[in-house]
């Protein structure tokens, strides 16, 4: 005897609907202008893409436990910041202080873990101190100058192989490895239980409290890695270095099927259809040639249907019912 | 006969030990943001020889006259259990509206409206997809926050709007004795709102569906119209905070830091005793709340700390605010 | 085990209970609603702890901590709400609770070796990774049973496991139980659909107000017998001196009555000056009734007709002219505002009447007036008006949420469960309370699962089975047809199909 599997037409289009709407996206653009289309284009929009998966591969161990946190961006600033003091004034060598800045941002999330598991506040409010407390640090240490980074690392930025940007990568083997994680390893299949009810969780006998910790530890190292690579990219620190950044994680997570409600979603393809998605549109109305500001107002409307989608999913989801059929 | 005559008259017997224990730390909470306020207010007496000056007061009310605006409107939402995270974008968007159609040559007095009913439609949509469609209030205003902010950095192209009529800037600054008129619009705001929330037949409802919706539910209280109202005032507010911003600036721009914005509003809120969850905060306390954020940022500012540090500060006072508040509630 | 005492606060709940299982067959738990059987297994399991007493298995005193603890001692416990995670595959939600792993990472293959087995082993072919959501309910069953397999289990309960299944599904699960009998395994099944127990189980213990009242081999019993044994003495423990009330004018019909998936097809009528008692077992869809006649669910079909002296018309269960007033199952998840003061509560349904077009605030002294009023006449026990309702007694709480829906004046009281909880005194008064309402003109309906209780109110009963209105019995029933007709047993000793 198998099982019956019910086959939903609304959870299909609701799951696949993006990447069906970026196939069309593309389309469109490569119509409009036909240099979209490219191979090297492709590549630059991969290139501009990579930090945001990475930021956003932590952030979403964090959103699939059914919590949230809105301080990645603040992290990333504040690890890179972290990076370059130690560079430019305490002269230590950068190969090392680069080393020395991703725990720190491990410890960053950790600090976050404690306050929301220990302390037991409100993942929101949490987060939204961190957002303050570890901009304000940075900005501090930096005194919210834009501050150049040594060549060589700068250069380690638009490193290629051949055609191909080096930091996609290593974008790409962050996937991979979370892609592992999350599938493959018992913290990852905890994760999702514990997004699935955590007193279920509970009761089966998963350390709720520590895997959430956990996913707030990791999302801290994985800011600082992203932060460090922006950082790379534009081969200097800036003040405004990861502003926004917690937010496109978010919309780029919500757009890849990571539900905000928890116990839902995949690293791939998920994350890298986001990611992609999100600045195929940005690229997509440089293109045609669209102010500059209409992406951020775009997006936005994006964002608000990608929530809605994942609200209809969440709630058909919840029905049970009495009466068996007899 | 009527039911409630058939029943027993014995007088009650008042025996009951009540467990006084949490209603002291409650009241006790609820103390501490006015007791830091006096704290610094005393603190700041001492250092600064102008401190006490009704000047400074008045001065110091100003700059709490938008935050303000806007942290009452929250209010009303926290009170229902909710959040809106859009208040500072919708303030934003309809403050360069109104100041494009001032710019083009439109009456002053039409722009305030337009102002107020552009941030009340935006309210409108947030009270729609919370209220009807059942979204998460979290995720439902912060995509309209990007939509809003958005929208008002593609109008502007983003450069603040220029070109405002003076009439409009000394109509809406002027003194009404000694204070200026947004100042007196937030004291009365303020006093209004609260009288409402905790007398009215709506505030009541407020604070029910805030408290245990379900309860609210089973005693014929309306309560998605209640939800859907809260993000609509809410918006209204905003519109009006737009009006004074445009006329305290003499600009309306789309990138007034709105992201740090929001957080220095739910901060007032918070930090005025309105509770995250739902069912406990008032309008007076949403208005200590911003005077506090305020002064906070002085105090260090006077403290010569940077304004970095006042981040910091920020970050660290209502994270604590709220670990506190929480240890109390488990008690 | 033996000896088993337990007690939660105010209500001893288990008094000394002790009873031998053995392997290779099954036991049956019997007792009403509130005789102490999930209790008793929830010591068994790990999620509680007893006060006294000692469990021992194989002669030897265990004492268990927790349910990983239970689990470890092949102690495996199937709830009623399965503890499933709907978002993950049959695969990983067997596993969650013991991954194999190989360097560090999850064996899957072995793992799915380990579950395909303990499918097939069920007579099971499932494609492992579906989704649990994608399941019917008794799908879903067949997974957590299968977990209990992985974990070799020598003792498995089962708690009511029957409410969500179809009879095809029932029939498969008394497969499954006695597949998993010959393997040697000791089976509890806890219920009180006493045909089930006919059908697969050997031992009964049965269980009543916390103590064991029986135990026996099953053959030995006849269905007679263990409904006696359940409820007691046939004499009704009369809590309450019932009076005759002459039966006022109708005041509600209720016409087909339908709510998809809940509720099919309900038909009754009340009429005024009565006390009716609204009778069925756990899941039977009581609550759902209420909820349906005060608009609180969508009502997929069927009318309202209320009758105010002018012949019936029909009502909108949602609209404020629907003069009923529920009393819910659970006064602290949606009776009171907890926080709130006994003055806030008891205006809560009725604040439109304190508020004039003029002054649009709530007139605090009409208000207050009101509330003491009530808090007199209800004899509720506090300091002040002021005082925060969590901090009142559970009948004081009770009658806060009687009073609000007093003020609306209502014709039909919906009262679901309400001496809950309370204690003696309590639910004398709340006997008397809804005995004058009664006699004052309204009309109550209740729900109760103390069968003296309802017995000794009700001018009638309606009795529910499975969303469905069977029957409607006399106030001279016994409680054996109460019973009996709750269970879906016909008073010819079959089955009736509900």
């Amino acid at each position: 005897m198998s099982a019956k599997q019910r086959f939903r037409p609304g959870a299909f289009f609701l799951s696949y609907g993006f990447l069906m709407a970026i196939v069309v996206m593309i389309a469109v653009f490569s119509l409009y202008s036909p240099n979209f289309f490219s191979l090297k284009n492709g590549l630059f929009i991969l290139h501009a893409a990579a930090p945001s998966m990475i930021l956003a591969t932590g952030v979403a161990l964090v959103l699939m436990t059914g919590k949230i946190d809105i301080s990645i961006g603040s992290t990333a600033y504040l690890s890179a910041a972290i990076g370059v003091v130690l560079m430019m004034r305490l002269h230590v060598n950068p190969g090392l202080a680069m080393l020395i800045v991703l725990p720190i941002g491990a410890v960053l999330g950790a600090i976050n873990g404690f306050v929301v598991v220990i302390l037991r506040v409100n993942p929101l409010i949490a987060t939204l101190g961190s957002y303050f407390t570890f901009r304000g640090l940075a900005l501090q240490i930096s005194n919210s100058m834009t501050i150049s980074i040594p060549a060589q690392l700068g250069n380690l930025g638009s490193l290629r192989i051949g055609p191909i940007f080096v930091d996609i990568l290593f974008a790409g083997i962050v996937l991979a490895i979370y892609q592992v994680i999350h599938t493959r390893t018992i913290f990852g299949r905890h994760v999702m239980a514990v997004g699935n009810g955590a007193e279920v969780a509970q009761k089966v006998g998963i350390p709720v409290d520590r895997v959430s910790f956990l996913t707030f530890t990791l999302a801290g190292f994985m800011a600082s890695i992203g932060g460090v690579l922006t950082m790379f990219q534009v081969s200097s620190l800036s003040p405004t270095l990861g502003q926004g950044y917690e937010f496109t994680a978010i919309a780029l997570l919500v757009i890849g099927g990571v539900s905000l409600f928890g116990g839902e979603g995949t690293i791939l393809p998920g994350i890298l259809l986001g990611a992609l998605a999100l600045t195929i549109i940005q690229s997509g109305l440089n293109f045609i040639g669209a102010s500059v500001f209409v992406y951020p107002l775009v997006r936005g409307g994006i964002i608000f249907i990608a929530m809605y989608a994942d609200s209809l999913k969440t709630m058909s989801k919840r029905h049970v019912k009495v009466l068996a059929e007899q | 006969m009527k039911i409630s005559e058939v029943l027993r008259t014995e007088p009650a017997r008042p025996d009951e030990k009540t467990s006084t224990l949490n209603r002291d730390a409650t009241r006790i909470l609820r103390l501490i943001p006015v007791g830091m306020l006096f704290l610094i207010l005393v603190v700041l007496s001492a250092l600064v020889p102008y401190f006490l000056s009704v000047n400074n007061f008045v001065s110091i009310l100003m700059q709490c006259s938008s935050l303000g605006l806007m942290a009452i409107g929250l209010t009303a939402v926290l009170i229902t259990g909710g959040m809106d995270l859009s208040v500072p974008s919708l303030m934003s968007f309809s403050a360069v509206i109104g100041a494009i159609y001032m710019r083009a040559g439109g009456s002053p007095v039409v722009a305030c409206v337009i102002m107020v009913l552009v941030a009340t439609g935006g309210g409108c949509v947030n009270g729609l997809a919370v209220a009807y469609l059942r979204m998460i209030p979290f995720v439902v205003t912060l995509s309209t926050m990007a939509v809003f902010g958005g929208a008002s950095i593609w109008v502007t192209n983003g450069m603040s709007v220029t070109g405002i009529p003076r009439g409009f800037i000394t109509t809406v600054m002027h003194d009404i004795w000694i204070f200026p008129a947004p100042v007196v619009v937030l004291i009365v705001v303020a006093v209004v709102v609260h009288l409402f929330m905790t007398r009215s037949l709506f505030g009541r409802w407020l604070y029910a569906v805030g408290t245990n919706i379900r309860a609210a539910r089973v005693s014929r209280i309306p309560a998605q119209q209640v939800l859907f109202g809260s993000y609509v005032f809410s918006g209204f507010v905003a519109g009006l905070a737009a009006i004074v911003t445009t006329a305290w600036l003499g600009t309306a721009g789309g990138t007034i830091g709105s992201e740090g914005v929001v957080l220095d509003v739910v901060s007032s809120a918070v930090l005025g005793g309105v509770s995250i969850y739902g069912g406990a905060g008032t309008a007076l306390g949403a208005f200590v709340g911003t005077i506090f954020i305020k002064l906070i940022s002085n105090t260090l500012n006077f403290l010569q700390a940077s304004y970095y540090m006042t981040l910091v500060v920020k970050g660290i006072v209502i994270v604590a605010f709220v670990a506190i508040d929480s240890l109390f509630r488990r008690r | 085990m033996v000896g088993i005492k337990k007690s939660f606060p105010g209500v001893k709940a288990l008094k000394g209970v002790s009873f031998e299982a053995y392997p290779g067959e099954s036991l049956a738990l019997i007792g009403a609603n509130g005789a102490g059987k999930s209790t008793l297994m929830n010591i068994l399991g790990g999620v509680v702890l007893a006060d006294e007493g000692v469990v021992n298995l194989d002669g030897h005193a265990t004492p268990i901590h927790s349910p990983a603890d239970a689990a470890r001692r092949g102690i495996a416990f199937v709830h009623q709400e399965l503890a499933l995670m709907p978002t993950l595959s049959i695969l990983d939600n067997m596993l969650i609770a013991a991954f194999p792993s190989r360097n560090g990472l999850i064996d899957y293959r072995q793992g799915e070796a380990l579950c395909r087995e303990a499918l097939a082993r069920l007579g099971y072919d499932f494609n492992l990774h579906t989704q649990v959501r994608d399941l019917s309910p008794g799908d879903q069953q067949i997974i957590e049973i299968a977990r209990t397999l992985l974990g070799k289990s020598r003792i498995v309960i089962f708690d009511e496991p029957t409410s969500s299944l179809t009879s095809r599904e029932r029939e498969r699960l008394f497969e499954i139980i006695r597949y998993m009998k010959s393997q040697g395994t000791t089976i509890i099944y806890i219920t009180h659909l006493l045909d089930e127990i006919f059908t697969v189980c050997e031992r009964a213990v049965i269980l009543r107000n916390g103590e064991k009242v029986a135990q026996s081999l099953v053959r030995d019993l006849t269905r007679d017998e263990v409904v006696e044994k359940m409820i007691g003495s046939q004499e009704v423990v009369s809590y309450f001196q019932h009076h005759v009330r002459e039966r006022g004018p109708l005041l509600l019909t209720v016409e087909n009555l339908q709510r998809e998936g809940y509720l099919d097809r309900i038909n009754f009528s009340v009429h005024r000056g009565e006390v009716v008692g609204l009778w069925g077992l756990l899941g039977s869809g009581r609550t759902e009734l209420f909820r349906a006649l005060m608009g609180l669910d969508q009502i997929t079909g069927g009318r309202i007709l209320i009758d105010t002296g002018r012949g019936p018309h029909p009502v909108k269960p949602r609209s404020r002219k629907n003069p009923m007033g529920l009393i819910t199952e659970d006064r602290r998840t949606d009776g009171l505002l907890l926080p709130m003061s006994i003055r806030h509560n008891l205006s809560l349904a009725n604040l439109r009447s304190f508020i004039s077009r003029l002054w649009p605030f709530i007139a605090r002294g009409r208000e207050e007036a009101a509330a003491r009023d009530y808090v007199r006449k209800l004899n509720i026990k506090s300091t002040s008006i002021e005082q925060r309702v969590a901090t009142l007694s559970g009948g004081n709480q009770q009658k806060v949420v009687v009073g609000r829906w007093l003020q609306t004046s209502p014709l039909l009281f919906l009262m679901d469960e309400p001496t809950r909880g309370l204690d003696v005194e309590a639910k004398a008064e709340l006997h008397s309370l809804i005995s004058e309402l009664a006699d004052s003109g309204a009309a109550v309906m209740f729900v109760s699962s103390d069968l003296d209780e309802i017995m000794s109110l009700s001018d009638r009963f309606l009795v529910m089975v499975r969303g469905r209105l069977v029957r409607e019995l006399p106030r001279d029933s016994t409680k054996h047809e109460l019973l009996a007709t709750a269970s879906g047993i016909s008073s010819t000793g079959g089955v009736s199909e509900p």
